[in-house]
């Protein structure tokens, strides 16, 4: 670096830019967050064609393009099918609040659905204490905080007295 | 009407972390100039000008409008493709379609990132959708370890396997004087490296680099005419994933997903039975280590279950028999906008011979690039020293 | 359809916020540096096209010569109105509160116009053609904004 300092000040200027937006769930999705919401109930859909349940319920199946009409109630229990423990903090970016790590992360296929849904995982994040085929119930905040939101999922917690297959 | 198209010059920025020195419409420029260069042509003799890169990632709108001036399309047509990670190939596969189309004959791609000038984490949340998934979107990290957890459980794969692929790919990034990532590491490196999401350790995933890359495409005649090693696009697919759906990382799935479905159909358009024999180099895009062990199945280099063995054999490094990625791969340079592109652009390098200190050590005829993007879209080219092979 | 069903409606607010920062480049941070260190205007001449640039850049747009840092030129501080109008709303990225005068003045020795605030004079007393000058703020951070607005000269 020369004497002079000055002259190879490079500038750059920050600029914060906030945008708000309103969203419309639409029918199906919004039918979906209403039950979540109000019953604490989750929903699928079922294609006429192909028979999956996907979740969250839309108007049509990607895979045959038809319209999907047959609401399904689903279980509030499910079988996790993926898992990792995270290290670093994840924060929701419509709250801004974080969730500090260590933490376990998971990805649960609800009875019924035909879809994953992903969330918290209440278990001691350690490796040696999950596997995938552990089954899982969902817990949800209490009525009155239900926003209608995924965030009204309070973890997904393991199912009582379960033993690691070998 | 289709016509021929050649990738008949190139060029890329040194992608850095850091890239203070140049505003985001001169990094572009860096790569347009070098492009031209490469192709000895002038800006004049562009039909068209196509840009592409991360919506908003660089904190500005429209960034087509504002880089007029550096990326050549004043006075030109000209147009703006997001497509996420994929955006660098769609450029590719748009311009090539320009071309084939028969009205347009030389069409300038360009794909960039200055990734340090925006807030990637808030932009990047915006992918998630706004009423299911975006409050959970902080776990973008998360769905690659999923993938990992579920391809160790499913084949007996180790971290050591992860490991392995994180040094290969920044091995063969020191031989690359462009790469972002030239790290001389070890396994033992790796593993000693910061957890993130478990079995994800920091180098086990890829950087957020700065830079650029162009392409020039042009029709046959001007392929014969003014290309010394035209390199030919024989044959290009896209394939989106299912919106909503997450069991991509689930490696038991048996639904076809996108990575399996344009694998076929591309192989189906060129006849392609045995890909690791057809094609003499691939350069797959990788975000996350686990992601290249499960492409080399998806991509029929291998099994289901075997990629691993693969990378602990030794098969796909740069004096192997399948060798994948000898650029360094997005693992060792990842500016997002350009990153597809660089794909297709280092396959094109080894075609013509040109990859200097990364060149693969046997004769190259055929290359397969891939692209991959949130929602998890993928976009693959299959290039040819031959125009008819 | 029979089964057709009443569907409450479901809205969200949502934001997103993104904080940015802008990289001027070299001859960009030649501009700002000397906007704010100096309170003097520089453009950039292109010899081919015989034009100067404002604000400057490293390639001419029109015949794509690269452009350095030696063919930036001083411009202005004085300029000509070219055009102007009075922005009566109000958006949280406007530089001031509504009302406010805007126009584009091409400074002198520039070939393209400057955008920016116009100030000390009433909306009815403006007219194209109109000699103007800058006015710096005391305390300058290397934005356009350290020039605080326009006035006609006097």
């Amino acid at each position: 670096m020369g004497s002079d300092v000055h002259e190879e000040e490079l500038i750059s200027i920050p600029i914060t830019v906030d945008v708000p937006y309103r969203f419309a769930a639409g029918k199906y999705l919004g039918k979906f967050l209403v039950e979540l919401r109000d019953n604490g109930t989750f929903y699928g859909i079922r294609c006429p064609v192909c028979k999956r349940v996907q979740m969250p319920p839309r108007i049509v199946c990607a895979q045959c393009h038809v319209k999907n009409t047959e609401w399904v109630k689903l279980g509030n229990e499910g079988t996790l099918v993926g898992f990792t423990i995270m290290y670093i903090p994840l924060t929701d970016p419509t709250t801004g609040k974080p969730h500090d790590p260590p933490f376990t992360y998971g990805s649960v296929k609800l009875d019924g659905s035909d879809s994953v849904l992903d969330h918290l995982v209440n278990i001691e994040p350690d490796v040696s204490k999950i596997w995938v085929g552990m089954r899982m119930r969902v817990v949800l905040r209490p009525k009155g905080e239900r926003i209608g939101d995924l965030s009204d999922i309070l973890y997904f917690e393991p199912l009582e007295g379960q033993v690691q297959p070998e | 009407m289709k016509r021929n198209v050649a990738i008949v010059g190139g060029g890329q920025t040194y992608h850095a972390a850091r890239r203070h020195d140049v505003n985001q419409v001169e990094m572009v420029n860096e790569a347009v100039r070098r492009a031209l260069d490469d192709a000895e042509m002038t800006i004049d003799e562009m039909d068209a000008v196509l840009l592409g890169n991360m919506e908003f990632f660089e904190g500005t709108h429209m960034t087509d409008c504002w880089m007029v001036d550096g990326s050549g399309v004043y006075g030109r047509s000209g147009l703006k493709i997001t497509t996420g990670g994929t955006v660098g190939a769609t450029i590719v596969c748009a311009g090539a379609h320009h071309v084939a189309s028969g009205l347009f004959d030389r069409v300038l791609c360009i794909g960039f990132e200055k990734q340090e000038e925006g807030d990637t984490g808030a932009i990047l949340s915006g992918v998630a959708h706004p009423l299911y998934g975006r409050s959970m979107a902080g776990a973008a990290v998360g769905y690659f370890a999923m993938m990992g957890t579920s391809y160790m459980a499913t084949w007996g794969a180790t971290e050591e396997h992860s490991a392995m692929v994180a040094v290969k790919a920044r091995q063969n990034a020191r031989k690359n004087e462009y790469a972002h990532l030239k790290l001389d590491i070890s396994v033992q490196d790796v593993l000693n490296s910061r957890m993130l999401a478990y079995p994800i350790r920091i180098l086990d995933m890829c950087p957020a680099s700065n830079g650029a890359c162009a392409m020039i495409l042009a029709d046959e005649k001007t392929a014969r005419d003014r290309s010394k090693k035209p390199v030919w696009i024989r044959a290009m697919d896209t394939a989106h994933n299912e919106q909503f759906e997450l069991d991509w990382r689930d490696v038991t799935t048996k639904r076809k997903i996108f990575s399996r479905v344009c694998a076929e159909r591309i192989y189906k358009k060129l006849g392609v039975k045995d890909p690791a024999e057809y094609f003499d180099v691939f350069e797959i895009y990788e975000p996350a280590t686990w992601s290249e062990l499960v492409w080399y199945e998806d991509l029929g280099l291998c099994r289901p279950g075997e990629g691993f063995r693969l990378v602990e054999e030794g098969k796909t490094g740069i004096d192997g028999s399948i060798p994948v990625n000898p650029s360094g791969g997005v693992l060792s340079t990842n500016c997002i906008g350009a990153s597809a592109m660089l794909r297709v652009w280092e396959a094109a390098l080894q075609i013509r011979g040109d990859a200097g200190g990364h060149q693969v050590p046997r004769d190259v005829r055929r290359a397969l690039s891939t692209a991959y993007g949130g929602t998890n879209w993928t976009v693959m080219i299959a290039l040819s020293a031959d125009r008819d092979d | 359809m029979a089964e057709e069903t009443n569907y409450e409606i479901f809205e969200v607010d949502q934001h997103i916020t993104a904080h940015s920062r802008y990289f001027a480049g070299k001859m960009g941070s030649l501009f700002y540096r000397t906007l704010r260190d100096e309170k003097k205007i520089m453009g950039v001449n292109c010899k081919k096209c015989n034009k100067v640039f404002w604000p400057p850049r490293s390639t001419c747009g029109r015949c794509f010569s690269q452009l350095a840092e030696s063919d930036m030129v001083e411009i202005g501080p004085q300029g000509t109105l070219e055009t102007f109008t009075l922005i009566t709303y109000s958006e949280p990225v406007h530089p001031r509160t509504a009302p406010f005068i805007y126009g584009i003045i091409k400074l002198d020795g520039a070939d393209t116009g400057m955008a920016h605030i116009i100030d000390e004079v009433d909306f009815d007393d403006l007219s194209i053609g109109m000699r103007m000058e800058p006015v710096f703020e005391e305390e300058r951070k290397g934005t356009i904004l350290d020039i605080r607005h326009f006035k006609p000269v006097s």
